[in-house]
């Protein structure tokens, strides 16, 4: 609760100030985190080592700063979202390869984007939302319940769904899908500990298969996108070629084969910008 | 027609009379006429090649509302220069006695006039003591508008010889349909009664908080969905708080986008003002996506609904009434389809197309009287103008 108020009283002052004010707050907040969450620090780098494995022990501390300032940043953004109007964000974002996103809304069963914890999503799914086609996200249950009803009338008064890791949630999956939506998912975490042991950075983790299993069942393509913060304080949201699942009646083969193609293109778009992979939480077997 | 809409309202600020002339002017321009607005607006950046800003904007309390206009009484000059460029065919003002635009346009016009009356209230010392000074401007308008009874009503109580026509206000059917995308996370198996309007006294959000505990206390399941923003935000909130009423979702300031998928994701709409409405276009809004409504027996909204066929009317300032007809219809499936389904076919009726071509017949009559009935020869060509 008390964390709750405290979210919110700096929630209610960084919707107040000009926004380069608010990021110059939200960096002074990434330092003060830097020095207080030592678990996340260490998670941080040590996920951050598994990405870069070549990156010598500064680097990594270098990139972890930088990791804390863009995470702190993307939540001032969120943070100002209940004062946002999608006039404000539009010329904000840029968009790469918009070609594959309507390659793969063309063909009318929904788009399943898939993407790691980066970058100000919350931005590009508004602008999204509002003017190419309603846009789900997955999240995961927060603690505190009042935290997580914040975030859900946040992002639903730009239009975006948020719906929950469980029965309900994959049921408006699908009703969302076969309206033609997009869904939009990060799979380098697996919240509900129902994923299988894939290769990721060549070393085992648990990755959630939902996507691709959904995929595989109703012929949905696959979009990896990275959302990223350019120098100059915009978004760049990135698109790939969309991944068509290609059934062969052996089930647990092709989820496995999905899924590690989609952990490919993850940890592309992670060694691209490291600086804003921002998941100081526990994934491989042997993280802190 | 060559047409200029004067609006007195902060162009720049979401508001009733500004959506309406921002819909009236999109639909007369696809009826094939020339539509210019002139409005003042708080933001200088406006890059709509068919509007004018003059001045500034101040905000003043009016009718326990807050009216955002100008207030700057030296136009005229930036007036007449527009008017001369222009040569306006039919200049329509839009609450003409608001201070202070369209009063200095209508005192240079020269050709046909019409005005529309939006407002309405049950006094307005600004009317009474303003009628000497008025009533020569009234007599420069070749034809009024109201856009409801009430309003007609509410001008001929200053102004006994003014004869109105009634046009109401449109519904952009185009919007507003009952095949929008929900958000989905709000249709998790709860029934949604929808609250759209800034929180406002008059606009009665308190009433239908204590109306939605007494629903809550009779039918499990049920949440209530408030879209909008404004100045007694925090009282409510803090009167939910305070009586611990659970599933109420305060959206906030919603994005015109976005709105038609809250009406998509409700399934009663409630409109609860406590008085000093002239119309009801957030009741035609619902209606338009096909929502049963429960609405308050003022005078603007009776004007709208049809009791008992569209919509559930209850007394204003009644919480215990609000929730009875809230659960009435909660528990009732068939009825709440019932007066949906009345209610899509009444808004149909007030689509933008429709009541676009009734404001062109206004403008007809108009010109006719200023003596002014030259025949364009955009009207001589079939399919732009109603012969």
């Amino acid at each position: 609760m008390l964390a709750y108020r405290g979210f919110r009283i700096l929630q209610w002052v960084m919707e107040r100030l000009p926004r380069p004010w608010a990021y110059a707050l939200a960096i002074v907040v990434a330092r003060l985190a830097w020095v207080v969450s030592r678990t996340a620090r260490r998670r941080l780098e040590f996920n951050l080592g598994m990405a870069l494995p070549h990156a010598d022990r500064r680097t990594i501390r270098r990139t972890a700063r930088q990791n804390f300032r863009n995470h702190s940043k993307a939540y001032a953004d969120l943070m100002r979202l209940p004062q946002a109007t999608v006039g404000q964000l539009k010329p904000l974002l840029k968009v790469r390869n918009q070609q594959f996103l309507d390659q793969a809304l063309a063909a009318g069963k929904g788009v399943l984007v898939v993407s790691a914890h980066m970058g100000s999503w919350e931005v590009a799914a508004a602008i999204w939302s509002a003017t190419i086609t309603p846009v789900a996200l997955f999240a995961e249950e927060l603690e505190p319940p009042e935290l997580y009803d914040w975030y859900r009338t946040t992002r639903q008064r730009l239009g975006i769904s948020v719906l929950p890791l469980n029965r309900t949630g994959l049921k408006q999956v699908v009703q969302a899908l076969d309206a033609g939506e997009m869904i939009v998912t990060a799979i380098d975490r697996d919240v509900a500990g129902t994923g299988i042991l894939v290769d990721f950075f060549g070393r085992p983790a648990p990755i959630p298969t939902g996507p691709a299993a959904i995929a595989l069942r109703k012929g949905v393509p696959l979009l990896p996108v990275a959302v990223y913060r350019l120098p100059d304080d915009t978004y760049m949201a990135e698109g790939w070629e969309p991944i068509w699942a290609q059934p062969t009646g052996d089930r647990e083969a092709d989820l496995r084969r999905l899924t590690e193609r989609l952990v490919r293109h993850l940890e592309l778009i992670i060694r691209q910008h490291p600086e804003q992979w921002h998941l100081p939480h526990h994934i491989w077997e042997s993280s802190p | 027609m060559k047409i200029g809409l004067v609006s007195p309202y902060d162009w720049a600020h979401p508001g009733g009379v500004s959506a309406h002339i921002r819909q009236l002017s999109h639909h007369l321009r696809l009826l094939g006429h020339d539509v210019k607005v002139l409005a003042p607006s708080s933001r200088k950046d406006v890059a709509d090649p068919h509007f004018y800003r003059i001045g500034g904007v101040v905000s003043v309390p009016v009718n326990d509302s807050v009216a955002r206009i100008s207030l700057s009484f030296n136009l005229s000059r930036r007036v007449s220069q527009i008017l001369e460029d222009e040569n306006f065919d039919v200049r329509h003002f839009h609450e003409p006695f608001m201070p202070a635009l369209p009063m200095t346009v209508l005192r240079m016009s020269t050709t046909a006039n019409v005005a529309t009356f939006h407002a309405f209230a049950k006094s307005n010392v600004g009317y009474y003591y303003g009628r000497p000074f008025f009533r020569p401007y009234l007599r420069r308008l070749h034809r009024t508008i109201a856009v409801s009874r009430p309003a007609r009503d509410f001008l001929r109580q200053y102004f006994p010889s003014a004869d109105p026509e009634i046009v109401p206000n449109g519904i952009d059917v185009e919007t507003f349909r009952p095949d929008h995308t929900p958000i989905r996370h709000l249709r998790d198996g709860l029934l949604n009664v929808l609250f759209v309007g800034r929180i406002e006294k008059r606009k009665g959000l308190r009433d239908l908080v204590l109306g939605f505990r007494e629903l809550q206390e009779r039918v499990g399941g049920v949440r209530l969905i408030v879209v909008g923003d404004g100045p007694l935000r925090s009282q409510a909130e803090g009167l939910i708080a305070k009586h611990r009423i659970e599933n109420v979702v305060m959206a906030g300031y919603v994005p015109e986008e976005v709105k038609p998928r809250y009406y998509a994701s409700a399934d009663i709409a409630c409109f609860p003002a406590t008085g000093g409405e002239s119309f009801g276009v957030v009741i035609l809004e619902a209606m338009a996506s096909a929502l049963p409504v429960v609405a308050t027996e003022v005078p603007g909204y009776l004007s709208v609904v049809e009791p008992g066929v569209d919509a559930l009317t209850v007394r204003p300032r009644s919480p215990v009434e609000l929730g009875a007809a809230l659960t009435v219809l909660a528990r009732d499936r068939d009825l709440r389809a019932r007066l949906g389904a009345s209610g899509l076919a009444k808004a149909r009726r007030y689509a933008w197309r429709e009541i676009a071509a009734r404001v062109i017949d206004v403008y007809r009559s108009a010109r006719e009287i200023a003596g002014a009935g030259i025949e364009d020869v955009h009207e001589q060509i079939p399919g732009l103008g109603p012969a």
